[in-house]
């Protein structure tokens, strides 16, 4: 089965070389002189008051999870689509209550007013 | 040559692996400690593709590397956590950190001798092998009751992210069409009936 | 393919928990702006279903299906209807304390449905899988019901701490069943305790390994010690409706896993995690009854006492014979109904922006309310082991079944645990009748229903203390 995947390994194989050549050739042929001015951050001469960086809001956190749980639904339906006719209308029944369930827990949520932003 | 280039693979994939995840614990930047946690997956996603189970590889990085390391992303950048402070005691906490993972390797590499544990690496399989439908033939029929209680499972997290994290709308103006249909005259318009003034 | 479509019939009662819990989820989010007690009513309902369906269904036969995931037996069912019946009076003693509080209601009855439908898939497992899926599915509606009041920092440090031991429990039982497959090559616990008949423990290290990180899986979910650090502190940070679920129907679930994992499935390394157990029920009895001593929460002092409790029950357990394992779920079930009893008043007794929580709280209880001091006394008599009550005959047949089994040392140490744990029972005994209230007006916060249910909850536990054959029996035929 492996030997299906060898042109998918000589892909990556080529695809990081890609990414890497272009960082190590500038690394060897730019000039490099870092001194302590140039690696400080600049905010309009002054020294820079605060952290740059914000927390986020918790609600993209709310947003991110219920993504999650969605995905993981759509990867409980990739082997139920390829075994669809072995497994027969027993399989179907499985998936749907499956289904349904999340479903159950869609409505709750767009209930809950959880996918409106503002 | 086909025995050969696996085993290249493996070794790459898993001194990677450590590597990284020792990068994961040690570095300062808690992003970049997370950018890490995301190769990690990755190499251990083709250490699954190279126990043919091709299935889990791809779910790995689907749902790992898409969704979950998204959520940590998050998490890590609205915790707005101060590393440094989190590492003030990591040299005190070593010695006995050191010898717990020291205490579960040894017993690891006692348990996966071939003595002890009889499970015995799976057999390769020819091109037209696919793990995908005996993993399909097998989850929705045999193990179909722990498939619906998996969906249980997803619903209580639903519930659960939900009322924890979710404060109801705050200051939304969108429309309640329903009620702007059923609006009736008497609660826009009240007529009021003022005597008229008589002239003189 | 050889597949045979699976009998569905034993699992009608989790199937209908399943729909009713979805029902209530649905009325909750379009009812109940109607008609405000509906999610309330409808679970109450779809406990009394589940009970009425687990009895109904029992054939008196051992059933497995589900290709060995589900099994229906003697002891599952007696189990799944002392979760249920306790769930429905937990439902009753916290009404109003949800409604008075910033809890959300429906989603209250929800988590607390979904996490009994866990408990009752665990009860029912009957392999590696459905049993960790019931045991999360039990566990991650708790962690987020203690939160659920969501402007207490205590609940949710709680709900944290909680979150964190309860993912270290799962880890560490996960990596023993995960031995035990690689010994084993068998996920059903049918088939692993068939093959472990040709396989001695002395000969397979690896077996004993994965044993103790079993038993420590199950000592952290019964919040035994030395796994008990969580206890006491979630029992105190979370509010008193959920303590009180978390302090009851749990501790039959866990029990329940105790006994698939060791009695059903390892009965041949029953000499190997007697010690295990001997450790876990010494070290609780000592730590939960000194600790609770100087306890000044009454939440607290009851958290302590449940590790003291957990830690006489396991002794029914490492007996090792069918005389223990029946005193040990006799004696889980009498707890059960006792802490249900106690964390019910603590409950019952929290009005609106004031909590009874402390036992100063309890200062002259007698004269402000002198029935409810009564069922309290009743409670605390029960829990210290005092005759007749059924508290007394639960450590009686625990005690036995040492006796029987030669640990006549170790029954000799419980009596002496339970000689110094009175002190404290009775110390709330004495606050109450004895002590000056601190406060002179009349207690009012509990509405009819709740007294009457306060007062069946004590009552029964007075006549199992009278006829304790009523139980007793039924756990008897189990093993």
């Amino acid at each position: 089965m492996l030997e299906n995947y060898f042109s998918v390994l000589i892909f990556i194989l080529i695809g990081v070389a890609m990414g890497v050549a272009p960082l190590v050739l500038g690394r060897l042929v730019a000039p490099h002189r870092p001194d302590k001015e140039k690696n400080s951050p600049y905010e309009c001469g002054f020294d820079a008051f605060e952290d740059a960086r914000l927390p986020f809001d918790v609600r993209f956190y709310l947003v991110a999870l219920l993504f999650i749980i969605f995905d993981l639904e759509t990867a409980f339906f990739f082997p139920w689509a390829v075994v669809l006719d072995k497994i027969g209308w027993f399989g179907f029944g499985a998936m749907m209550i499956f289904l349904g369930l999340l479903v159950i827990g869609f409505i709750y949520e767009w209930k809950k007013g959880a996918l409106e932003w503002e | 040559m086909y025995n050969w280039l696996t085993d290249c693979v493996f070794y790459v994939a898993a001194a990677l692996l450590v590597v990284s995840s020792l990068l994961v614990i040690t570095s300062r930047n808690p992003v970049r400690s997370v950018l890490f946690l995301v190769l990690c997956f990755f190499c251990s996603s083709i250490l699954w593709m190279l126990l043919e189970a091709e299935f889990l590889a791809l779910v790995l990085i689907f749902v790992y590397v898409g969704a979950v390391m998204t959520l940590f992303l998050f998490v890590v950048m609205m915790l707005h956590i101060d590393l440094e402070k989190l590492k003030t005691n990591f040299v005190r906490y070593l010695p006995i950190g050191a010898l717990i993972v020291l205490g579960m390797i040894g017993l690891m590499g006692y348990i996966i001798a071939p003595e002890h544990f009889s499970l015995l690496a799976p057999a390769h399989h020819g091109a037209d092998y696919s793990n995908i439908k005996e993993l399909g033939t097998a989850l929705y029929t045999h193990y179909v009751y722990p498939f619906e209680l998996a969906a249980v499972i997803l619903i209580v997290a639903i519930i659960s992210a939900i009322s924890l994290a979710h404060r109801g709308p705050r200051g939304r103006k969108s429309q309640d069409v329903p009620s702007q249909l059923n609006i009736q005259r008497n609660d826009r318009v009240r007529l009021v009936d003022v005597p008229a003034e008589k002239k003189e | 393919m050889n597949f045979v479509i699976p009998d569905v019939v034993p699992a009608i009662p989790e199937i209908f928990m399943l729909a009713m819990t979805c029902i209530v989820l649905l009325s909750g989010l379009f009812l109940q702006r109607r008609y405000p007690s509906l999610p309330y009513m409808l679970s109450l309902l779809a406990l009394v279903g589940a009970v009425v369906l687990t009895v109904a269904l029992y054939k008196h036969t051992t059933e497995i299906t589900f290709h060995n995931s589900y099994i229906i037996d003697h002891i599952g069912s007696i189990l799944k209807v002392t979760i249920l019946g306790t769930c429905f009076f937990v439902f009753l003693y916290c009404r109003r304390y949800v409604a008075d509080r910033n809890i959300l209601n429906t989603e209250f009855y929800v988590l607390c449905l979904f996490s009994v439908l866990g408990m009752m898939v665990l009860v029912s497992a009957y392999s590696f899988i459905s049993l960790y899926l019931g045991l999360e599915i039990f566990s991650l509606p708790l962690y987020a019901l203690i939160a659920l009041q969501r402007d207490a920092a205590r609940s949710a440090e709680a709900a944290m701490k909680y979150f964190i031991m309860g993912a270290v429990a799962s880890g560490m039982l996960l990596y023993g069943l995960s031995m035990i497959y690689g010994a084993t090559k068998s996920v059903d616990i049918a088939v692993v305790s068939q093959v472990l008949t040709s396989v001695p423990a002395s000969q397979n290290l690896i077996l004993v390994f994965g044993l103790v990180f079993v038993v420590v899986g199950v000592a952290f979910k019964l919040g035994g010690a030395p796994f008990h650090m969580w206890v006491p502190d979630v029992y105190e940070g979370a509010p008193s409706a959920v303590t009180l679920f978390i302090a009851t129907a749990p501790k039959i679930a866990a029990f329940a896993m105790a006994v698939r994992l060791l009695v059903d499935m390892m009965p041949l390394y029953q000499v190997e995690w007697q010690h295990m157990l001997i450790v876990v029920a010494l070290v609780s009895m000592a730590i939960g009854n000194f600790v609770a001593i100087v306890q000044t929460n009454l939440k607290r002092m009851l958290a302590y006492s449940s590790i003291a409790h957990m830690g006489y029950m396991s002794l029914g357990l490492l007996s090792g014979n069918a005389q223990g394992y029946s005193a040990a779920s006799f004696y889980i079930i009498v707890y059960t109904i006792m802490s249900l009893g106690a964390f019910g008043m603590v409950t019952i007794l929290s009005g609106k922006g004031f909590e009874m929580e402390t036992i100063n709280d309890y200062k002259g209880l007698n004269s402000r309310n002198p029935w409810l001091a009564f069922i309290m006394l009743l409670l605390m008599f029960s829990m210290a082991g005092v005759p007749p009550i059924a508290g007394f005959f639960a450590k009686l047949g625990v005690i036995e079944s040492l006796v029987e089994a030669h640990l006549v040392w170790l029954a000799v140490l419980a009596l002496v645990f339970a000689i110094i744990g009175a002190y404290y029972y009775l110390r709330v005994v004495k606050v109450m009748y004895f002590d000056a209230p601190e406060h002179q007006s009349r207690i009012d916060t509990t509405s009819m229903d709740t007294r009457i249910a306060i007062s069946a909850n004590g009552l029964f536990i007075l006549v199992l203390g009278i006829f304790p054959g009523i139980i007793f029996n039924l756990c008897k035929a189990a093993f």
